[in-house]
């Protein structure tokens, strides 16, 4: 079994996903030192990987009992009309163990503090970071850790460092530099469509996007749009974002410079992709944490077969969520002028 | 609040100027203050949000005029552009703007290190969606926060009515979606030229000078792009429900014409200060609204927005609205 990430002697922790109980124990299990779980309309996914109470309360008892450190994910903005039902979801939650959250509004950070004192807070990757002073913003609010941007690498943690001492958190996956990438400063899906939730626990608000807790983001910045200076003439087909790739050159480098957590993306991918995901990661942060394999060529193959599994499933989902757009959450289409359209 | 709290005098309509030359352009009698600059893109051409030796004279100008004067400032700095950020955060409070604009947290703690007391307006990527969130801002300097357009009415004077900000209402113009630090027409543009500078970045021939568009023919889905930011196709429009914004208090309105025409800057700004005028007078007679003409100038239709609880590209007459 892995240390605890308590322990000051194990300076990275792998952050796993737990879109469902099945999810969470495969992933403690398989070796993760933390566990990340959003509750029903609380943490920007569709239902089916977010978990209701009772299945969030087991998976902190199992994650606890076994070293394993219960994250709760709850980082909708919520509506300022439901702000005490986000407040009684953190102190449901940290009574029953969680030892941390990761969340996206401001002004709920130093709510969480005076209920949880010493709780741990990430900043969600929705709270669209920039550049080091904003982690000094963080920091100052009483923020423990930040996720950092997908397009940030070495050169940005060391700014980072030199700005701010806020813990460090990054996602599993590759810099990348085009495309619209902009988890948290995006609302294109619900100006086009959304679901809100009529179902389901406690969560009953107008919300809009997944981003304030609507049933899913259709994710339509990852399907093809035409592209072009007049609507009417033919367009190129393109994405408006690039696919992400798996981690792994990056991660010796990001260990030595004292990344805290490494978390691990897929909510909402099949549990057996997870638990292989969590092995290998486990396997590859252990050879350089204590200096067996530091040479990451050596797992090139094997990340290249999970890589593959990965893109299938990817490219699966936002078929699915595609579909669901076109089928779900019709809405009034009334306009003025003769020029509106659908 | 009833809109006999209300009158022209406490009522603020605004809206944002990137460069000189649309300054020249544009007439902004309409309006009683300006946000200068561009806010998504530090390379636009004279952009006054990148250009602090533009300032003076712009500021002097609307100030000369009997208008307040707002400066944007980038909203998604990276660590490379932090210098050029604060070159021009030295030259704006130097200056008597009536406020400076910030969508940026880090940018907000610099200010807040310098001793700011320049109020501080929180733009539409600051991510304002709870009270909660005002009340920290607050303790920033910030004064006014721009809603993050998801919001809806009913939120919106739930924030303005429980905390000590003041709110900015958009009525009209396109509601921007997303914004980036990269350039997608520039990175995909077959009309760009692909040129890199020695720092390694793409040198830009401002292919954004043309309308670029988004569309999925599945669902009729069109979103306008101008390069760093995205916007909705339709334009959001309240103009035939301004009574009922006004009876609910709100006075700071504001017309988002980035990336719009001089004409279309003059009309809107006729026509809300025109629609402005008529639901506060006491005797006027009924008259257009003026949607017609405002739906002449959105190639992609209207919308209200999310502020009636909808999907944003969603459009409630104001028969529906009474109707509901």
């Amino acid at each position: 079994m892995n240390a605890s990430a308590l322990d000051p002697n194990r300076p990275a922790c792998l952050l796993a996903p737990a879109g469902s109980l099945e999810m969470a124990m495969a992933a403690v299990d398989a070796g993760a030192d933390a566990l990340y779980m959003g509750p029903l309309g609380w943490s920007r996914r569709p239902s089916e990987s977010e978990m209701n109470d009772d299945d969030i309360h087991r998976a902190i008892d199992y994650a606890n009992a076994r070293g394993c450190e219960p994250r709760i994910v709850l980082n909708t903005f919520p509506s300022p009309l439901e702000m005490d039902a986000w407040l009684d979801k953190v102190r449901l939650f940290g009574g029953w163990g969680a030892s941390g959250f990761i969340v996206t509004d401001i002004g709920t950070m130093p709510l969480i503090r005076e209920i949880l004192p010493d709780t741990q807070i990430h900043v969600s990757i929705g709270s669209g970071i920039t550049n080091a002073w904003d982690g000094r913003f963080y920091q100052h609010l009483g923020a423990d850790l930040l996720i950092i941007p997908y397009r940030w690498g070495e050169t940005e943690i060391d700014q980072l460092k030199a700005t701010s001492n806020i813990g460090i958190e990054v996602f599993l996956f590759e810099t990348v530099q085009t495309g619209i990438i902009c988890p948290g400063r995006c609302i294109m899906s619900s100006y086009l469509k959304f679901r809100d939730w009529n179902e389901g626990e406690g969560n009953h608000s107008f919300h809009g996007s997944a981003n304030r807790g609507a049933k899913e983001c259709y994710r339509v910045c990852q399907t093809h749009w035409g592209h072009g200076t007049e609507r009417d003439e033919p367009h190129q087909q393109l994405k408006l974002r690039s696919d992400a790739r798996l981690m792994l050159h990056q991660l010796p480098a990001f260990i030595e410079r004292g990344v805290q957590f490494f978390k691990l993306s897929g909510r909402e991918r099949p549990t057996e992709m997870i638990r292989d995901l969590v092995t290998f990661y486990r396997k590859v942060m252990d050879g350089i944490l204590d200096g067996s394999q530091t040479d990451m060529r050596h797992y090139e193959t094997e990340l290249a077969t999970l890589q593959q599994r990965w893109v299938k499933a990817k490219s699966r989902r936002v078929g699915t969520l595609m579909a669901r757009a076109k089928g779900y959450g019709e809405q009034p289409a009334l306009h003025a002028g003769t020029r509106a359209h659908g | 609040m009833n809109n006999n709290k209300i009158d022209l005098s406490s009522i603020e309509l605004s809206t944002n100027v990137a460069n000189p030359k649309q300054l020249r352009q544009c007439d902004i009698s309409a309006f009683d203050a300006i946000y200068l600059g561009d806010f998504s893109c530090m390379d636009y051409p004279n952009n006054f949000s990148s250009h602090p030796e533009l300032l003076a004279d712009a500021v002097a100008e609307i100030h000369n005029a009997g208008k307040k004067a707002y400066l944007r400032i980038y909203a998604t700095p990276g660590n490379e552009d932090l210098p050029e950020v604060q070159a021009m955060l030295d030259a704006a409070l130097a200056l008597p703007f009536n406020a400076l604009e910030v969508h940026n947290l880090g940018v907000l703690r610099m200010l807040k290190e310098r001793g700011n007391s320049t109020p501080i307006h929180l733009g539409v990527f600051g991510n304002l969606y709870t009270d909660a969130t005002a009340r920290v801002l607050k303790d920033y300097g910030v004064e006014r926060v721009y809603p993050n357009p998801e919001l809806s009415l009913k939120e919106i004077v739930y924030i303005r009515d429980n905390t000590p900000v003041e709110v900015l209402f958009p009525v009209h113009g396109k509601i921007p979606l997303v914004i980036s630090e990269t350039c997608f027409i520039v990175e995909n543009s077959q009309c760009a030229t692909q040129k890199v500078n020695p720092r390694g970045k793409l040198v830009c021939d401002f292919p954004c000078n043309q309308d670029y568009w988004l569309n999925r023919s599945n669902g009729g889905w069109v979103l306008k792009d101008t390069g760093r930011m995205t916007l909705s196709g339709k334009d959001l429009c309240m103009i035939e429900h301004m009574p009922e914004l006004l009876q609910q208090g709100l006075c700071c309105f504001y017309v988002q014409s980035h990336g719009e025409t001089p004409e279309y800057v003059a009309e809107t700004g006729r026509l809300y200060r025109a629609a402005i005028e008529r639901a506060l007078a006491t005797d006027a007679l009924p008259g257009p609204s003026g949607v017609e003409t405002l739906s002449q100038l959105a190639k992609e239709g209207l919308c209200n927005g999310y502020y009636f609880e909808g999907a944003g590209q969603t459009y409630v007459g104001r028969e529906q609205r009474l109707g509901a």
